[in-house]
């Protein structure tokens, strides 16, 4: 069993029932074979073609999801192929759900590379592998923040040092003044 | 042209390109409807290979031209 999604571009002349007609005797291949389901019929209507697909300017495009094994898909297409009113059709293996939770960006990759390799079908590794990537996320951020709290020590202790510097500088400054003033001293004498 | 750090997706958290999105494969073809390379968009490899299969995907259904401004 996989999930697919097909997208048919109509003709825009095709009445509404006339359309409903055809999508019913498509499904009908689709649900001939055990355990095969509809998941998801998306009229998305009447809509411009971005370039003229024999001399149509305008389609009307239906999106359809379905769970079925692969063994109906030849039997399936080749009905679609048949159909002069049918533009166009593209039945591509649905890659799940748009939205997905939204994680922690640093485990987020490695997960997605090692599920698309291994195959869309073993969810129950996918959960298992988001599980862990989501302890390493955890582990990952608390040394980061103590990371962060050592820093801060470190600029805390700078900053001391500077004052200390500073106090060391105002001294040498009086010093100088001192000074000036021997010198001021010295040429009124003379 | 700006640098750009992260990719547009990335950032967005995108999972999978959708071929069936033609408003943002629109903006990531020239307006000849070439593929912007990685150079010009900042994509990411991963999504820069997404992406080029969703926009050819995009065009046989008409969604967007193969090429624009060109009428025979």
């Amino acid at each position: 069993m996989r999930d697919y999604e097909v997208v048919y571009i109509f003709k825009s002349s095709l009445t509404t029932e006339e359309i409903e007609g055809r999508l019913e005797a498509y499904h009908g291949k689709i649900l001939a074979a055990e355990g095969s389901e509809i998941t998801a019929v998306d009229h998305w209507g009447k809509r411009q073609l971005a370039y003229p697909i024999d001399r149509n300017d305008n389609g009307y495009y239906v999106v359809t999801q379905f769970t079925a094994s692969p063994g109906v898909l030849p039997d399936f297409e080749r009905v679609l192929k048949l159909d002069d009113d049918l533009l166009r059709h593209l039945v591509v293996i649905s890659e799940g759900e748009m939205p997905m939770p939204v994680m922690d960006q640093r485990g987020r990759d490695d997960d997605d590379n090692g599920n698309r390799r291994r195959g869309r079908d073993d969810s129950d590794d996918d959960a298992a592998e988001e599980a862990d990537g989501a302890a390493d996320d955890a582990g990952d951020d608390t040394a980061d923040e103590a990371d962060d709290a050592d820093n801060d020590a470190d600029d805390a202790a700078d900053n001391d040092a500077d004052e200390g510097d500073d106090a060391a500088d105002q001294a040498d400054d009086t010093d100088d003044d001192a000074d000036e003033d021997d010198d001021v001293d010295a040429k009124r004498e003379d | 042209m700006a640098f750009r750090k992260v990719c547009k997706f990335c950032e967005r958290n995108v999972e999978r390109l959708d071929y069936k999105d033609a408003d943002t494969l629109g903006r990531l073809i020239t307006d000849r409807g070439k593929i912007l390379p990685r150079r010009a968009t900042g994509t990411c490899a991963r999504h820069q290979r997404q992406l080029g299969t969703a926009i050819k995907r995009a065009r046989y259904l008409a969604l967007i031209p193969y090429i624009q401004g060109y009428h025979s």
